[in-house]
């Protein structure tokens, strides 16, 4: 029953963040192409590039939001308003229904979160690729695949990608991805046990559950600024002794970790009490 | 083996109580009306024994199964409002419940859709609310299912839409399947009723047959409703 209930999730939910995501994909598409040209050396070309850069910002930030407010609403319309007459009385348990909402809402957000990421690097990788190009005209493309090749290798003499971000390109990617992943569920499930919070209220459930979305949100925010500061803090006597500290390395190699770890406790915690909310039985008006 | 068993069940919001220690028991092939004015608990029963609501204490068992995934697979349920998502096409929704429900009959729903000469390929919220309202009951009465339970099936509608409604609650199910219909509209379906539960305050107020209360008090359901609530 659960791959059902993923199958019409899915059908459901692509109406509106498929376009989304191909939006972004087409932004970063044009962006690139746009790069390619000359159009952003002459001065008129500057001054045309920095509204473009806000749009395209805003636009990122707008697509992220709208993913996230609509993951929330649909899991609260759907299972929680008129909509759940339908889903509670389907004969799958209340765990299937959270499931199935729970593994579409990060695959969804996991796949947003991915393609801004990707959408900046490859922007960035453009302008850079862009610069090397007009300083070394003729060998253009070469240089900067050389340059860029030589600095994500190992290279014991030379400042490699690694002495830089503390981790090999392959390596950083991955810690990159794991985040994205663990983040993308933190999100996800602070929105839900907001909700299901909401709903253990005799009244006022939508109202509450957004009073406990913004109280739930800032205490993460403390915590994972915690999960970050402390590790600096634990450095920052090794820095003040040693001059020849690589602090960004230094930076990435424990931010990485303690990081992932703050989210997947954040992970666990939310999960098992969706868990033992989800269980209750409904209560609908 | 009967069909539904509500044991001492009672349900409470805050200080309010909206259903007091309900136990009733209800066997296959039956047409049951629940009936009571507004505020009597209907609706909260019918949310109790189709898992919408928890009781607050006491237990419900359909074929002898508790309110899950089994007891909801035997059961079709009308609820008194629009509860399809507007914005899927009529399709779609005969898609869904055929994927959901074993017993969901798709060719029954496609033939009482052209009956009624709506298109599958429309939207829900494209229709009249009236034709909404048959497209719900087409759904609920295209199941093969243990017991139907209509909530106030002909609320808000005309006399022509009652009688196709009545209809096709009456030609679509099956012989050992029973049906709970709550409404307030007595007269108009106290012909199709075998039995009848009376519910006030909240309370279990008659568990009877129709036939056997209309011989005791050689009055109609109706009269007998009018009498018992009388304000």
């Amino acid at each position: 029953m659960l791959k059902k209930l993923l199958k019409y999730e899915w059908k459901d939910t692509r109406k509106l963040l498929l376009p989304i995501n191909l939006a972004v994909v087409l932004m970063t598409i044009i962006g690139c192409l746009m790069l390619s040209t000359r159009i952003f050396d002459s001065e008129m070309g500057f001054l045309l590039a920095a509204p473009l850069l806000v749009l395209y910002i805003l636009a990122i930030i707008t697509f992220s939001c709208i993913t996230l407010v609509y993951v929330y609403t649909r899991f609260y319309r759907n299972l929680y308003t008129a909509e759940g007459y339908l889903m509670h009385t389907l004969p799958v348990t209340h765990t299937q229904l959270f499931h199935s909402k729970l593994i579409m809402g990060c695959f969804w957000f996991s796949l947003n979160s991915l393609l801004t990421t990707l959408s900046a690097s490859a922007l960035g990788g453009s302008v850079g690729f862009h610069e090397t190009a007009k300083e070394i005209s003729g060998e253009i493309s070469e240089s900067f695949i050389d340059d860029f090749i030589f600095a994500t290798g190992q290279n014991p003499d030379s400042f490699s990608f690694a002495d830089i971000f503390g981790f090999t390109l392959p390596a950083f990617i991955l810690f990159l991805f794991v985040m994205l992943l663990v983040s993308s569920l933190s999100s996800v499930l602070i929105g839900y046990v907001s909700v299901l919070l909401g709903q253990q209220m005799e009244r006022n459930k939508l109202a509450a559950a957004i009073a406990f979305y913004f109280g739930i949100y800032m205490g993460f925010q403390i915590l994972t600024s915690l999960a970050v500061a402390i590790p600096e803090l634990l450095n920052l006597g090794k820095y003040l002794e040693d001059d020849s500290a690589n602090i960004l390395a230094d930076s990435f190699r424990t931010l990485f970790p303690s990081m992932i770890v703050c989210y997947l406790v954040v992970d666990v915690i939310f999960y098992v009490i969706c868990r033992i909310l989800v269980k209750r039985q409904v209560n609908l008006d | 083996m009967t069909l539904l068993e509500c044991k001492n069940l009672s349900k409470t919001y805050g200080k309010h109580t909206a259903l007091n220690d309900i136990s009733l028991q209800i066997d296959g092939g039956h047409i049951i009306g629940l009936l009571g004015p507004n505020g009597s608990g209907k609706t909260t029963l019918i949310k109790l024994i189709t898992g919408l609501l928890c009781p607050t204490a006491g237990a419900v068992y359909v074929k002898e199964e508790p309110i899950g995934p089994v007891s909801k697979s035997l059961i079709s349920y009308l609820p008194d409002h629009t509860y399809l998502n507007g914005n899927l096409r009529v399709r779609e929704i005969i898609d869904f419940f055929a994927d959901f429900y074993e017993d969901f009959d798709s060719l029954r729903a496609y033939d009482m859709m052209a009956k009624l000469q709506i298109n599958p390929c429309q939207k829900l919220k494209t229709l009249s609310k009236g034709t909404q309202e048959k497209v719900q009951l087409i759904l609920v009465m295209s199941r093969h299912a243990s017991l139907y339970i209509l909530d106030e099936p002909l609320a808000g509608v005309d006399p022509a839409a009652r009688d196709y409604i009545l209809d096709t609650i009456l030609s679509n199910y099956d012989e050992n399947a029973s049906i709970l219909i709550s409404t307030h509209l007595i007269s108009d379906i106290e012909n199709i009723l075998d039995e009848v539960i009376f519910l006030k305050d909240g309370h279990l107020h008659t568990h009877a047959l129709v036939d056997e209360l209309r011989e005791k008090d050689h009055k109609s359901v109706d009269t007998i409703f009018r009498e018992v609530f009388k304000c």
